[in-house]
């Protein structure tokens, strides 16, 4: 069975049929940083992916690859069926695409920076006009469409990239951390208009992010990424349900633990993660009641006062926990990223 | 024809900035008009340069402009490497522009500057009493003649910005071009007058070209050598621009 061709034929068939198709990529920048360690990604047409990853884990990077900038040092890749090194210029006919970072031009008006575009993109004189006007209008920007995007929030910027990426109507989006920055009510916006395009042409989404609850409402399908890799891909309830046991929340009153404590914790019989919030400590573990007089009677020895115990469903953060090891949130972060986009704004 | 519409965008988002900001048009033209106004008067006096009978302030009008050309050109880099280090440069390269398209169209955006900075220099200079041949197409042609030679400086200051990552070192690196180029052309006297080594770097300097065939077209009338000139120009820009899309892969690593 194995040579026989027919089934050459149907792999290509599946390959067809996804939207991304990664193969073993690996990319090392300047021969020293090893910035993704061998990606193997299926994402379904028509789907809303998220990719999920703590800071460097190299989503920017395979994004930067899926959307032809620059050539893996190893593996392949297919968007929509084509090559991204040499079938390049067919994905970027089809594609829409937000940096991480901001992508419009400050001095001139939101119009204008649209108008830039849809000339690039060669979008015929007589419906340039009323495409713009529409994509800005379904945004929620067409009062500010001809003030200078200098005097824009950066709400409205990230907006502005997000209505010039739809505006040829892609197969396929690339949002790299596309509600960064934004406050609860405008990423509402965005996704409400993200979800009706998408029902409306059948787009592919694929978006990189760290807001878990925003991959938990919108995405399909998420892929966890961690140092270069990815470790887990499923649907939301999938992976959630892959968690496979109880998540304990004990309240402590604040101060005194410290990462030798927290490996003795690990070491518990049936605890698989341990996690230190503000003033709260988060176990996985495959089975709560087995789990909870070891770890009560650590705290106790070290002389912590435990407040309240509780018992809760597991939520991405433990899936990311348990997989990566790691937590994903991190307030100072996105701070950071805040701070990043201010100082390249000012220019 | 769709490198040809890819530069005209460019250029219309060029021209979209600069209807925006008028300011930098005005500041950019106060060290051309210094040059105009108070070196070409004084050097004037000396009688020290034999310019052929050309007054000295009208012999080296064509060279300022030039100048001013070229500082504008080659600070364009700076706007690509903001463009770098925002994600603007990132999101061009993910439409269908070729890549050779982006870095000709950004290089041929400062030719929008330089031409406007020309507009802004040749009324005073006329006001100084600089005598401009009165012939609209001369103009026009010098008009083009920068606008073209700006592209080639421009693509220069798009290798510059692949090898250097910061700001500071860029504007050394510029004025460290562009002040030798200058005083090793024609722009402040005629190469006749220059030592046998400056005499032939003289004529490997793009800036010599150039300001022979706008000087040709705005103040002698003598086209002899312009075709030979245009040439100069072309080979010019063609090799930056070739070496500028080479680099280029280095900027967006
Ligand atoms: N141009 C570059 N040159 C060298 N190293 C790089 C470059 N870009 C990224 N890296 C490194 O590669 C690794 C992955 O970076 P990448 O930006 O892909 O991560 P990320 O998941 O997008 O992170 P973030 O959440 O901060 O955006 C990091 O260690 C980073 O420092
Ligand atoms: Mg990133």
């Amino acid at each position: 069975m194995k040579h026989l061709p027919i089934l050459d034929a149907c792999a290509l068939s599946i390959f067809m049929q996804s939207a991304v198709d990664a193969r073993g990529i690996v990319k090392v920048y300047e021969g020293k940083v090893r910035a993704l360690a061998g990606v193997d990604l299926q994402v379904g047409s028509e789907n809303v992916f998220a990719l999920l990853g703590p800071n460097g884990s190299g989503k920017t990077t395979l994004m930067r690859i899926l959307t032809t900038q620059m050539p893996p040092t190893e593996g392949r890749a297919l968007v929509m069926g084509h090559d991204t090194v040499r079938g390049g210029a067919g994905i970027r006919r089809i594609v829409g695409y937000v940096p991480q970072e901001m992508s419009v031009w400050t001095d001139i008006t939101g119009y204008e920076n649209m108008l830039i575009y849809a000339k690039i993109y060669g979008i015929p004189c007589e419906s340039r006009r009323r495409l713009i006007n529409e994509a800005l209008d379904g945004i929620g920007l067409s009062e500010v469409a001809d003030k200078l995007v200098r005097s824009y929030s950066g709400g409205m910027i990230r907006r502005l990239e997000i209505a010039s990426a739809l505006l040829i109507s892609p197969k396929i989006l690339f949002l790299d951390e596309p509600t960064i920055g934004l406050d609860p009510m405008a990423r509402k916006v965005v996704w409400e208009k993200l979800s009706s395009f998408k029902r409306e042409f059948g787009t592919t989404v694929f978006f990189n992010t760290h807001y878990m609850d925003e991959a938990d409402l919108y995405a399909d399908e998420i892929g966890i990424i961690s140092r270069g890799r990815i470790i887990r891909t499923g649907t939301v309830a999938e992976l959630k349900r892959s968690v496979g046991g109880d998540v304990l929340l004990l309240e402590l009153e604040p101060g005194g633990i410290g990462s030798p404590l927290l490996e003795r914790l690990r070491a518990v019989e049936s605890v698989k993660g341990v996690a230190l919030g503000e003033s709260e400590l988060r176990v996985i573990a495959d089975d709560a009641e087995t789990a909870l007089p070891g770890v009560m009677r650590l705290l106790d020895g070290s002389g912590i006062l435990v407040r309240k115990v509780s018992m809760s469903a597991p939520t991405l953060d433990d899936v990311f926990l348990k997989y990566a090891g790691t937590r994903l949130e991190s307030n100072s972060r996105i701070a950071d990223i805040a701070k990043v986009r201010q100082t390249i704004r000012r220019g | 024809m769709t490198p040809l519409r890819d530069v005209v965008v460019m250029v219309e988002l060029e021209l979209r900035r600069i209807r925006h900001d008028r300011a930098e048009l005005y500041t950019r033209a106060v060290q051309p008009v210094l040059w105009l106004v108070v070196f070409g008067p004084v050097m004037g006096a000396l009688r020290a340069i034999p310019t052929g009978g050309i007054p000295y302030t009208d012999f080296i009008t064509p060279g300022i402009i030039v100048q001013s050309m070229a500082f504008i050109s080659i600070f364009f880099g700076l706007t690509v490497i903001w463009e770098r280090e925002s994600g603007i440069l990132k999101k061009l390269l993910v439409t269908p522009l070729p890549r050779s398209s982006i870095v000709i169209g950004r290089s041929m955006s400062s030719g929008v500057r330089s031409t406007f900075q020309m507009l802004i220099i040749v009324p005073i200079a006329m006001l100084i009493g600089v005598r401009i041949i009165p012939n609209p197409l001369y103009f026009l042609g010098a008009l083009a003649i920068i606008f073209l030679a700006s592209g080639g400086f421009a693509a220069i200051s798009v290798f510059i910005a692949s090898i250097m990552k910061s700001r500071e070192r860029f504007m050394g690196i510029g004025q460290a071009i562009i002040m030798p180029l200058f005083f090793a052309s024609n722009a402040l006297y005629p190469v006749e007058m220059m030592p046998p080594i400056l005499k032939a770097l003289s004529s490997v300097n793009p800036l010599s070209y150039i300001v022979d065939a706008v000087r040709s077209l705005l103040i002698t009338g003598d086209l002899a050598q312009l075709p030979m000139d245009i040439v100069a120009i072309a080979i010019f820009d063609i090799a930056m621009f070739i070496i500028a899309s080479i680099s280029f892969k280095r900027i967006i690593k």
